[in-house]
């Protein structure tokens, strides 16, 4: 029995030994979740970059040019990754993505991140101008005009009705990622709407194109640049004139906003890490700078010709190289 | 008892003389008969207590919804604890000594993996799998995942693939050791076992979405905090599994093991594993499934991979691409599941006679080692690691067009039917509307008083006392007005999916080629992820909760058919035998006889057909079913941990109501059928 | 009670002065709480039910001392619930004794720590079950093996030995099967193999037999009595069949609620119950066919002496009635060529007619 034994307690010994080994490898020492990249990175020898893309297209657009660049005139290889634009900030500072190619204002993350804690730096501007409004087709803005303004609005709640919205009008709205002010909006301007949150983009957007098919009515928290216009003709619905007291006061309490939204300029953002020691990739993506039209291009390939990303963007890339070119610079 | 006694008195001819004296007989007594029944009793004690603390509640806090002054505001102490951890996520010791370690082994162990399997190349990924599923559950299967492998490949999605493939290998492994050892502790010690079931029970009947939030709190998005939230859900399966199956082992083998003067461990080693294969085996199964549907709700928090791909084309409503991500998951999960089936009916018989003897042992497994690196140099000298772009077929577009075309001609205006736009108007209108206000404006003792009722009916006090205190915890957090929105979906779309799914089970029970035909189909839809429903319905049912409901109702109706079908199948036949030796029509065979008989499996069905609506309601939220799924989701895109996290714990609180009311006493041994 | 009928040291037809291989003495096994403090107290007086219903405790075996003669087979008889699957467990403390003392070849078995009853059970007493406990995951030839990889014999030594012991049990060609496909009766010669195959010093039968089938079970007895004759192992074997018992048992231990009813012969068990309910239980039994001519002979008449045939005292009493209608006349009954006595038509007829018993019970 001795006998039957002592093997078994030497395999013991080993396995203790080699566990030991492997902590003393590994480091007992500190492990900062915030400087772990992606398991998926940089595998295979080639260098990779990891592009943050948001869900709506225009982002898409941003991201397939870049990725396509990359990887044909630098080699880079590169991953893109699905985040919510909050989270996003999260990853980009913990290195898990590298960069976010449009932003569309977060004052209280670039406070943290960039500010204070200097994990992430600033890749400049998108030179694409962001806008957030509330939007009706343009099929129903030119038979009753008067809709355009919001003080008109209560007149066709009715008109706007949906099961969803229950006796009110419907104001349809996206994904919870994006900004929105609308639930302080329709309370301040004594809206009689209901908000109904698509949940998605995806979801608003086969809405909002089912609603045309049948020529519906809508009202719907919409933004530009956007591709879907250029299938769903849309009239924005003024606001409120938005002014400086009215941000500030919004920046207090954001229950309190009853102006339109600003127009942003739209930033990039890159790991702090990653913009120091990203090499030819960083320094390409701080270049990247093109215009709405540009952007809307390659959307509009990806979202209404059903082409994918990577075609789209080497479509573009191939009729402009004058855009594109000093970029590589 | 009135009833009784006039029957047997005017209708002396149907009423055979024996009854005639029982119910006599029974009259004097019947009083004390109903107070002892349990359920008259519970329900007595019951209405005593509602009606001394009704009143007080009704004085005090009148009216419908859960009174404001009863409510906690824990939004402050979320949002600074939030705060804390992004603000120390990089220098306290608890994130550097410790999640730190884990989330770093997580991404080494998932590195080592995919560049393990990107240095295989496809072609040696391919050939190894191949090979290992031919080794272990034949040449059927074998096929089956070649063919699936170069569906991957051939639809552009083998990246991706190995991604989810290295993220799960992981997943999975952790999961199968974690729950392992609970289930080894819960195996041979009863104090264990008391303690971890109920816990595992609960965590079972929680919907996946659930566990993301707090996860993202502390590992943030990306893979680690994907894997540590799917082995949490994938684990409890395992656990359960691995300790019933200890617990079941045949005492009497346990004995002999015993008296041949066994050690502990070679008691263990050889025997209580060994006949607990079949438990364990079914364990690693359910995880390897739980892996995977969770690995794609994962993508929600940056778990990259397959998940990723169907979350980026969900945001696009590309059909088309959704599927193209999509189907790979589905045939992974179909290969996983069939290979370890197989597995496990072969582990029982004997290994097969004749055949070359190359074909067995150890010389089999190294053959197929060598064939594997074989193939892996050959494809690594042609030059290609990934599947070669020559060889992918796009898709989208035929997909998208034939999605286009049902749209065009289902969605509105079919004649006599009405389109799905109108089937969504509807059922929102003569259904969930009501519903929801109904359960919005009953006032909040009531709902209380309900829930106690049915649970304390169908189990015990304890039972009761859970489900209770779980529905006031969501009055107490503040958000049961879109919890009642949520409850409102669930039970609508519950007994939608019972109706059908009791029709075409109890239908498939009685016709053995329907069932014949069903099986693959039901096979398929229990293994895909519950985020591939929602790609599909938007388009039919348009943005709200009717979608919501409709991917619901499509993803639990697999097992309620299953569980109904085997249910009424496995009624005892000689029970129905004497039925028909005494002249019962089918009907009366199927009401007298097997519905009463399936009961336990009817009730299960019901539990199953909550449990799993209530998963896919929540994530409805991507497609606009608002409450408490909205909620969530905007706490995960928002980082808004006070919104996002009330809205979990009511998600998790709902779900154990739900559960617990549905809940047959005895309990229910396995997910699913 | 029927303690009382236990003989302090019980006298086996072929012992010497041999050390018996288990010595049980004043063993009880109590089930429920604090058994422990039922031997030896009041309470140990009471009947199963007013035990119970005091203490809500369940003796399962109660007072009961024996001897196990080596070589013998020594069968343990008594109906379901009578205590003596326990008693046949608490033989290697498989179920742990509440009291008593227990020695094996005369070595205390309750002072044994773990290591040491572990190799009593691999080496010098083996188990054979009711239900056969087999591995269903192994085959034939490993469930067999399984108790000599358990001592930690190598794999090829083990597989040999399990090779001779299939062919010894009858399964020869079914070595790789896996016990779900083999019939009842051959799974028992598994589990009986298995048994073997350590070569233990005592062999425990836990109603090896009772799920099996009549005639597959006349089978396997004749196979018990065929290991017996070429090995003479020791065996301990429990059954609740009488005609069992009768058949396989040198000697026979009856028990009713824990305790011993009667130790004796088959002879002796059948001949002179000790009391009504013996009596009851082995009425129906073919006297003829277990009663020999020692129990029927009647002192030899001057005259008898020398004619007549000739039969040894241990023929059964069904021999002689055929032997003595052959011949016509009274048989003589000789042991080494000294005449005991004789049987004739009358004093067979007695016995089998159950009229000899009468005086025995008198007395």
């Amino acid at each position: 029995m001795a006998t039957a034994h002592n093997p078994r307690r030497r395999q013991l010994l080993m396995a203790a030994t080699g566990v030991t080994a492997l902590l003393t490898a590994t480091g007992c020492g500190a492990a900062d979740m915030s400087k772990q990249s992606s398991p998926y990175a940089n595998v295979g020898g080639a260098k990779s970059v990891t592009l943050s893309v948001q869900s709506w297209v225009g982002a898409q657009a941003n991201v397939a040019v870049a990725q396509y660049l990359l990887e044909h005139e630098l080699g880079y290889h590169v991953d893109t990754v699905q985040v919510d634009e909050i989270p996003a900030w999260d990853a980009l500072s913990q290195g898990r993505v590298d960069a976010i190619l449009e932003d569309w204002g977060h004052p209280e993350q670039e406070q943290r991140y960039v500010k204070d804690k200097k994990t992430i730096a600033s890749g400049g501007g998108l030179g694409v101008t962001g806008h957030i409004g509330w939007w009706v087709p343009k099929y129903f803005a030119d038979k009753h005009p008067d809709v355009l303004n919001w003080k008109n609005l209560n007149k066709y709640a009715k008109t706007f009705k949906t099961a969803e919205s229950g006796g009110k009008g419907q104001l349809l709205d996206g994904s919870p990622s994006y900004v929105t002010n609308d639930k302080a909006l329709v309370k301040n301007l004594d809206l009689n709407y209901q908000i109904v949150f698509a949940g998605s983009e995806s979801a608003q957007i086969t809405q909002l194109k089912q609603f045309a098919k049948q020529k519906k009515p809508f009202l719907s928290y919409w933004y530009e640049p956007q591709w879907l216009f250029n299938q769903v003709p849309m009239e924005e619905v003024k606001l409120p004139k938005y002014t400086d007291k009215c941000a500030s006061k919004g920046e207090k309490d954001p229950d309190s906003i009853d102006c339109a939204y600003p127009t942003t300029p739209l930033q990039k953002y890159l790991n702090a890490d990653f913009a120091k020691e990203g090499g030819k990739a960083a320094a390409f993506l701080k270049k990247f700078h093109w215009t709405k039209k540009d952007q809307n291009q390659v959307s509009e390939l990806i979202a209404s010709d059903g082409m994918s990303a990577q075609d789209a963007a080497a479509k573009w890339v191939k009729a402009h190289p004058d855009v594109w070119k000093p970029w590589l610079r | 008892m009135s009833a009784t006694t006039t029957r047997s008195r005017t209708d002396p001819d149907t009423a055979p003389s024996a009854d005639n004296t029982a119910a006599a007989e029974a009259r004097p007594s019947l009083l004390r008969t109903l107070v002892s029944s349990p359920t008259v009793r519970k329900l007595a004690v019951l209405a005593v207590i509602a009606a001394v603390l009704i009143p007080l509640a009704h004085a005090k806090w009148a009216g419908a919804g859960w009174p404001h002054a009863l409510t906690v505001d824990v939004s402050g102490p979320l949002e600074k604890s939030s705060d804390w951890i992004l603000d120390n996520r990089d220098s306290h010791w608890i994130f550097l000594y410790f999640f730190g370690h884990i989330s770093q082994a997580i991404i080494t162990g998932v590195r080592v993996v995919y560049i393990a399997l990107l240095a295989l190349g496809w072609a040696g990924v391919t050939a190894g799998l191949t090979l290992l599923a031919w080794r272990v559950a034949g040449v059927r299967v074998a096929v089956t995942t070649l063919v699936s492998l170069a569906v991957c490949g051939v639809l552009g999605m083998w990246v991706p693939t190995m991604q989810t493939l290295a993220l799960m290998a992981v997943a999975v492994t952790a999961s199968v050791v974690i729950g392992g050892l609970l289930g080894l502790a819960g195996g041979l010690s009863e104090l264990a076992f008391r303690v971890l079931r109920p816990v595992l029970d609960t965590m079972q009947v929680l919907p996946a979405f659930a566990y993301l939030l707090p996860v993202v709190m502390i590992f943030g998005n990306g893979v680690p905090g994907a894997v540590l939230a799917t082995v949490i859900y994938a684990a409890p399966p395992m656990a359960r599994l691995t300790a019933l199956g200890l617990r079941g082992a045949d005492a009497g083998v346990l004995e002999a093991v015993a008296s041949l003067g066994a050690t502990w461990r070679q008691r263990l080693l050889s025997a209580r594993f060994p006949l607990a294969r079949k438990e364990l085996l079914l364990g690693i199964n359910q995880t390897i499934m739980m892996a995977l549907s969770m690995a794609v709700i994962a993508s929600v928090i940056g778990g990259g991979g397959l998940g990723d791909r169907v979350y980026q084309a969900l945001s696009s409503v590309d059909v088309g691409k959704a599927l193209a991500a999509g189907l790979p998951i589905v045939l992974l999960a179909v290969v996983m599941d069939r290979t370890i089936g197989v597995a496990g009916e072969r582990l029982g018989a004997p290994p097969a006679e004749g055949g070359s003897r190359l074909l067995r042992g150890w010389p089999a497994w190294a053959g197929v080692a060598v064939i594997t690196a074989v193939i892996t140099v050959a494809g690594r000298l042609s030059g290609s690691q990934t599947w070669p772009g020559g060889l992918t077929v796009a898709i989208e577009g035929p997909v998208n067009q034939f999605k286009e075309w049902i749209v065009d001609h289902i969605y509105t205006g079919v004649p006599v039917v009405g389109g799905t736009a109108e089937w969504a108007a509807n059922y929102l209108k003569w259904v969930l509307d009501p519903l929801r206000e109904g359960l919005q404006g009953i006032p909040w003792y009531g709902i209380l008083l309900i829930v106690a009722a049915l649970a304390w009916l169908i189990g015990t006090w304890a039972t009761a006392l859970t489900a209770t205190a779980a529905m006031a915890a969501i009055g107490v957090l503040g958000v049961w007005e879109p919890s009642m929105d949520t409850l409102s979906q669930v039970l609508a779309a519950v007994v939608v999916t019972l109706v059908l799914g009791f029709a075409i089970g109890i239908w498939a029970a009685r016709s053995a080629r329907l069932e014949r035909m069903l099986r693959p189909v039901l096979d398929v839809c229990q293994t895909m992820p519950q985020f591939v429903y929602l790609i599909p319905v938007v388009a039919l049912f348009d943005v709200g909760r009717a979608p919501a409901a409709a991917a619901a109702i499509v993803y639990a109706l697999p097992a309620v058919i299953r569980i109904t079908a085997q249910g009424i199948r496995n009624v005892d036949p000689s029970a129905l035998e004497s039925a028909r030796s005494l002249g019962a029509t089918q009907g009366q065979q199927l009401r007298q006889v097997q519905l009463p008989l399936a009961r336990p499996a009817l009730l299960l069905a019901v539990n199953q057909g909550v449990v799993l609506v209530l998963a896919v309601v929540v994530i409805g939220g991507l497609v606009g079913s608002g409450a408490l799924g909205y909620d969530v989701l905007f706490g995960l895109a928002q980082g808004d941990l006070a919104t996002g996290l009330v809205a979990g714990v009511a998600i998790v609180c709902l779900g154990l109501m739900l559960d617990r009311v549905t809940q047959p006493t005895a309990r229910r041994d396995r997910k699913g059928a | 009670m029927a303690t009382t009928l236990a003989p302090e040291t019980p006298d086996s037809p072929k012992t010497g002065d041999r050390t018996p291989v288990f010595s049980v003495r004043d063993m009880w096994k109590v089930f429920g709480p604090k058994a422990d403090r039922v031997p030896g107290s009041p309470d140990a007086e009471l009947s199963a039910a007013d035990l119970r219903a005091r203490t809500g405790c369940t003796a399962a075996v109660r007072d009961v001392s024996f001897d196990v003669e080596p070589g013998e087979v020594f069968v343990v008889m008594g109906l379901s619930g009578s205590g003596k699957s326990t008693l046949v467990r608490c033989l290697t403390r498989l179920i742990e004794p509440t009291s008593g003392t227990l020695k094996i070849d005369g070595e205390d078995v309750m002072a044994m720590d773990k290591a040491r009853l572990r190799d009593l059970r691999r080496h010098r007493a083996a188990m054979v079950f009711q239900h056969f406990g087999l591995l269903p995951h192994r085959s034939v030839l490993d469930n067999i093996a399984y108790g000599l990889e358990i001592q930690g014999m190598g794999k090829a030594e083990r597989r040999a030995k399990a090779a001779e012991m299939v062919e010894k049990v009858g399964l020869t060609g079914l070595e790789r099967r896996r016990p779900g496909q083999l019939s009842g009766g051959q799974q028992q010669r598994v589990g009986l193999a298995r048994a073997l195959a350590v070569d233990p010093e005592v062999l425990l039968f836990d109603e090896p037999f009772s799920a099996l089938d009549p005639l597959i079970r006349r089978d396997m007895q004749e196979e018990v009595i065929r290991l017996h004759h070429e090995e003479r192992r020791t065996m301990v074997f429990i059954t609740h069949d009488l005609s069992e018992a009768l058949r396989l048992g040198d000697r026979i231990m009856l028990m009713r609620d824990g305790g011993i009813v009667q130790i004796g012969t088959p002879e002796e068990i059948v001949g002179s119950p000790a009391d009504e309910y013996v009596r009851d239980f082995v009425r129906d039994v073919p006297r003829e066919q277990v009663l020999t001519v020692r129990r029927a002979m009647r002192p030899a008449k001057s005259d008898e002496e020398d004619g007549g045939p000739a039969l040894t005292p241990g023929t059964t009493v069904a021999d002689a009635i055929e032997a003595v209608a052959r011949s016509g006349g009274p048989a003589r009954v000789v042991d080494g060529g000294r005449c005991l006595g004789v049987v004739d038509h009358a004093c067979l007829l007695s016995v089998v007619a159950g009229l000899d018993g009468k005086e025995a019970a008198a007395a």
